[in-house]
């Protein structure tokens, strides 16, 4: 990337032009302006951090960042798009940071899930009772619903947290990027364009931005996505409790090009997300369909969604998602695979604030001090698509699915103090913990000795009832 | 086949202008929101600032030759419906027209022709008011041969004669006029029909003619005392102010009525120094006058009596030495849905008047022109102003109006005779409905406070009589205040639904232009309706997925 650092201007003292060796680094300083485009949790938490990070070294920055969304719109116009499933560890996180989600935007906590497969159901409750998690609603509600305060959108609680911070909130839409010598050139939809001193692109994969840059990093090629599915549908509350409950449920069902299906209760709504290969129409209908998704509902009747998107998600990170003044952070550049993605947003946001307030801006500084965190989400990925290649696998094979429901139910029956399977379930559906430490978990000793007692038992049991359809759960 | 649960929900987006409420308003049937999309939009569309203002004044023009003047006098019903009024006030269009149109005369804009062929009819104009001359500039912009009659030395009608120099310069009136004679347009001034033409010659020399008499006569109060000196009719007192010779009035002014004439009465006979006194029947809220005016007029110092009706005029001698005044109450509503005013019995009492002036009302003067048009007082016309098809008419000859009204009724005359002598079919009816609520949505355009054209305080308006009260407002004003329109129904390239769509269901078209910065790719739509429930303006509007 070209970039002229500093121009000889008529009285530099050109000795100390060339031999200002720690001049010459780029970094903020005082009066430095940054530009973040995308007001979604990796923008607003980036701003959170680097004002707060600035502060703290008596460091005097500003920051604008533009987001046209207005999060008081019901429906997708006003939604970043998810299942809203925030973990209890992230919860936690954010509150010793000093951000506490205010109970209006938590719209329900989770307290257990229900795995559903054709061999059966089984509720897993939260593990060791504490890794509750908090389902959220991104925008300001589904279509047509109740209007939330503005202050029930998840998102929009983020933006107003990096506003009370000090950053400048542009409400307008980016739609070019330019050098100025040297410095990157904000251009907006109105004609208004700014140069800045760092430029932080944060938006997100579910719009055309990223195709902004072509031009001023020919290098940056966007993350690799998949199309999936988010519908809301609207039930009586007594409904709500009696089929759904506090639970978030999990569907690990053979319907080929599906990869996971979940239904999360919010408030009056209840929230579908489906992930699988090229989710289209029929995907859906075939899954709405299926007699274990159509027994969560009153009568077994799927209703209209109230809304409904097809958001994208990131299956593979971006390429070279940093340069000299300029850096990608959240799902413009890497996020945690079909889980979490606000999770590591946080951090990739967090160490990418470091990274330009105690480093530096050059591609050097995000090189040494960035790239390490997207490193660690970038390998966690890796594993994370072999745990989901041996859950397909489950999800293909009866026999393996017969294995995992017996397993389960017998650790939540006997409320044992080593829930492996359930363990490794709940944090493989909520992100509540890194795909490494899932994986890990598989390796205790006792792990492979129960799954492979209880295959064998499962399947044996399964052929003595004759067939007849299993439920341990009920 | 699409019998799925959620199938049905799926939706997706039409392109389709609708009508903004400014231009469904507008007196004259100008494209407010295309003239300011120009201007507004001139940096996508390449257009220097000059450029821009220039395009947007030719835009104005081609309805309205008169934006310097309208932009000072319209009573801006464009504003009335405008659908930022509730978030930051409407955008201030009259204001915007009126820097228009003082850019076109400074920078000597002239008006444009349509067809350069001459065309062999020769077209007669009967009164060189804004109705007139509106229809003589559309005749002969299509190449026709137009000759305009005015019995008054000076042309414009009421606007010359009428409207009082502190709302409308002359030279502001004229200059625009001036533009329209050099189109070619002959104006015959000092030549009333009936008196120095007659009505027959008219007709021989013309084969179409054009009625734009306007209301030239005053209706009388028909009281005890009106006849003699010291009682004027309003617009009679109004002109001799504008031809350069006020009669003198006295210390106490008794102006009677309450519309448009009536307040400039006022108004500028209390910038002689006269205490005046407003008397009209009814509240101020039945008051026909413009409500800005009736505000400014109290801001200079008018007093306003209301619920009053003249009952006789008091003389010692000849000289006016008061008027008697019955106080009225509102009773039962009238044929209009006003409420008629009754008198209260036994409650006259004496304002003390050294002159009074009567601006109750005017109608068409068909002394000397009976013969042109033998229907009733006030003009009846088929669609279009047509009365037959040599005989077209127009403006307040057809009811009291104002003066945006006037020049439509020229345009669409002309339009309409136009195609009728070319043998073309008749224009269509335009509609009327409004793009408003739900479609719009206010808040995604950034808050702006609505621009205000300075004005002159009030005592200054007293000390010189004839500077304008109102300023026009400065460029850099006029480049924001363009930058507030919503654009209500017609694409203004805010990219949302190009940036958003999951699918990319939007291309960026090649010739970015108002109303067409994104061509739909309907292919590539996935259903989800994020586009139209974004698009602030409401010119995506949902359509059953194909
Ligand atoms: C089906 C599905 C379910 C998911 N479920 C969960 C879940 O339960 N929990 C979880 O933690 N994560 C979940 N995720 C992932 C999560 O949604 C994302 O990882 C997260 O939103 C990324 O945050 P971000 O700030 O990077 O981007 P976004 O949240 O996408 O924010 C980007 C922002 O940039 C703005 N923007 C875009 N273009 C422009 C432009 N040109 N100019 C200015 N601004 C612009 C947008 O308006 C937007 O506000 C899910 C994802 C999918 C697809
Ligand atoms: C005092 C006053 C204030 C007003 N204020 C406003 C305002 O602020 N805003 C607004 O929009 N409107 C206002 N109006 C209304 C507006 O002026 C009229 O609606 C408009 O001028 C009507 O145009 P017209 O062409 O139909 O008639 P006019 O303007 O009346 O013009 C008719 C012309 O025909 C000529 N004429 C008549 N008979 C003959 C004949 N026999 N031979 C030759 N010539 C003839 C007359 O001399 C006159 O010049 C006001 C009117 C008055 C009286
Ligand atoms: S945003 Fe795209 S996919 Fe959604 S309805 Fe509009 S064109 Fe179709
Ligand atoms: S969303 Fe914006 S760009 Fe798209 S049609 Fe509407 S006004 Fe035009």
């Amino acid at each position: 990337m070209a970039f002229v650092e500093r121009t000889v201007k008529e009285g530099d003292n050109l000795a100390a032009f060339f031999e200002g060796g720690e001049e010459r680094r780029l970094t903020l300083t005082d009066g430095s302006r940054i530009a973040v485009i995308g007001g979604g949790p990796a923008g607003t938490f980036f701003t959170y951090f680097l004002l707060r990070l600035a502060e703290s070294i008596d460091l005097d920055v500003s920051v604008d960042i533009y987001e046209p969304r207005s999060f008081a719109y019901q429906g997708p116009a006003g939604c970043n798009h998810c299942g809203g499933i925030v973990s209890e560890s992230l919860v936690q996180l954010l509150a010793t940071e000093g951000i506490n989600l205010p109970p209006a935007v938590v719209q329900r906590g989770i307290e257990s899930y229900v795995l559903h497969m054709d061999v059966g159901t089984v509720r897993i409750e939260t593990p060791l009772q504490e890794k509750r998690i908090a389902a959220v609603f991104r925008g300001n509600g589904p279509r047509e619903s109740e209007p939330l305060p503005v202050s029930g959108s998840f998102d929009g609680f983020l933006l107003e947290l990096a506003a009370s911070s000090g950053a400048r909130v542009v409400r307008k839409l980016v739609s070019a990027t330019s050098w100025d010598t040297g410095r990157p050139r904000v251009t907006c939809s109105d004609g208004t364009s700014a140069t800045y001193d760092l430029l932080a692109v944060a938006a997100g994969i579910n719009s055309q931005a990223l195709q902004l840059f072509q031009e001023i990093a020919p290098g940056y090629q966007a993350p690799k996505t998949l199309k999936t599915f988010i519908c809301e549908f609207r039930l009586p509350r007594e409904a709500l409790d009696k089929f759904i409950g506090p639970s978030m449920h999990v569907f690990l069902l053979d319907i080929p090009r599906l990869e996971f299906a979940a239904l999360i209760p919010k408030g009056e709504f209840l929230t579908l997300c489906i992930l699988g290969d090229d989710v289209d129409n029929a995907l859906i209908d075939t899954f709405l369909s299926a007699p274990e998704v159509k027994a969560c509902f009153p009568d077994g009747q799927v209703p209209a969604p109230a809304c409904h998107c097809f958001p994208r998600v990131n299956v593979e990170a971006a390429a070279q998602l940093y340069g000299d003044r300029i850096v990608w952070i959240g799902d413009s550049g890497v996020a945690r695979l079909y889980k979490d993605g606000i999770g590591s947003a946080y951090r990739v946001a967090k160490a990418a604030a470091k990274t330009v307030v105690h480093h530096g801006i050059s591609a050097e500084d995000f090189r040494q001090h960035y790239g390490p965190a997207c490193g660690r989400i970038n390998s966690d990925n890796t594993i994370a698509k072999f745990i989901f290649g041996v859950s397909t696998l489950i999800q293909r094979v009866r026999f393996l699915r017969r294995g995992v429901l017996r397993m389960t139910a017998n650790e939540q029956q006997r409320r044992a103090a080593r829930r492996h399977m359930s363990t490794v379930l709940w944090d493989l559906f909520t992100g509540s913990a890194p795909y490494k430490e899932v994986l890990t978990r598989t390796f205790h000793p006792e792990f492979p000795a129960m799954l492979g007692w209880n295959l064998l038992a499962g399947n044996l049991a399964r052929r003595r009832a004759n067939g007849s359809k299993g439920n341990a759960h009920g | 086949m699409k019998t799925g649960t959620f199938e049905q929900v799926l939706a997706q987006p039409a392109q389709a202008e609708q009508l903004p409420p400014c231009g469904a308003n507008c007196a004259t049937g100008t494209d407010v929101r295309g003239w300011i999309a120009v201007v507004a939009q001139r940096h996508k569309l390449g257009l220097t600032d000059a450029d821009a203002i220039s395009q947007a004044w030719r835009m104005v023009a081609d309805v309205n030759p008169f934006p310097a003047t309208l932009g000072r006098i319209c009573p801006h019903p464009c504003e009335a419906g405008c659908n930022r009024e509730g978030k930051d006030g409407a955008v201030a269009i009259n204001a915007l027209e009126r820097f228009l149109g003082d850019w076109g005369l400074r920078q000597g804009l002239s008006l444009e022709r349509m067809e350069s062929d001459p065309k062999p009819e020769r077209i007669g104009v009967v009164g060189a008011g804004p109705a007139g001359l509106s229809f003589a500039y559309q005749m002969a912009r299509r190449g026709y041969r137009v000759t305009v009659y005015d019995g008054e030395p000076k042309p414009g009608g009421m606007l010359q004669h009428g409207i009082p120099e502190y709302r409308l310069p002359e030279e502001v009136l004229t200059g625009e006029i001036q533009r329209i004679r050099e189109l070619g347009v002959e104006l015959r001034l000092g030549t009333a029909i009936g008196r120095d033409v007659s009505v027959d010659e008219l007709r021989t020399q013309h084969d179409v003619l054009f009625l734009g008499i306007g209301a030239q006569r005053a209706q009388r109060l028909g009281v005890e005392g009106e006849d003699g000196p010291g009682v004027w009719s309003g617009t009679e007192y109004l002109s001799s102010v504008n031809r350069g010779a006020p009669p003198a009035l006295g210390d106490d002014v008794v102006v009677v009525g309450g519309g448009n004439t009536a307040i400039d009465a006022a108004r500028t006979a209390r910038r002689t120094g006269a205490r005046v006194t407003l008397l009209y029947r009814r509240t101020r809220q039945e008051m026909p006058a413009i409500a800005a005016e009736v505000e400014e007029a109290l801001v200079e110092g008018v007093t306003l009596a209301l619920l009053a009706a003249p009952l006789r005029i008091e003389r010692t001698g000849e000289a006016v030495t008061a008027i008697t005044v019955q106080r009225m109450e509102l009773g039962e509503p009238d044929a209009s849905g006003r409420r008629r005013p009754v008198a209260v019995a036994g409650s006259a009492y004496e304002l003390p008047a050294s002159a009074v002036i009567a601006a109750v009302s005017q109608e068409p003067d068909w002394e000397g022109i009976g013969s042109l048009y033998t229907g009733p007082t006030w003009v009846k016309t088929q669609p279009w102003g047509r009365i037959d098809e040599q005989l077209w008419a127009g403006g307040d000859a057809l009811g009291l109006g104002i003066a945006g009204i006037a020049i439509a009724h020229g345009r669409r005359a002309a339009e309409a005779l136009h195609a009728q002598l070319r043998g073309q079919p008749a224009p269509a009816a335009p509609s009327r409905a409004a793009v408003t609520g739900k479609a719009i949505k206010p808040d995604y355009y950034a808050a702006c406070a609505r621009t205000e054209a300075p004005a002159l305080p009030a005592a200054q308006r007293l000390v010189s009589p004839e500077t304008e009260v109102h300023a026009t407002i400065g460029e850099a004003e006029f480049l924001e205040e363009v930058t507030r329109c919503f654009s209500c129904g017609l694409c203004f390239g805010c990219e949302q639904c190009f940036m958003y769509c999951n699918g990319k269901g939007f291309v960026r078209a090649e010739h970015a232009a108002p109303g067409a910065y994104f061509t739909l790719q309907l292919d590539a739509c996935e259903g989800c309706r994020k586009c139209i429930e974004l698009c602030p303006c409401g010119f995506l509007s949902a359509q059953p997925l194909a």
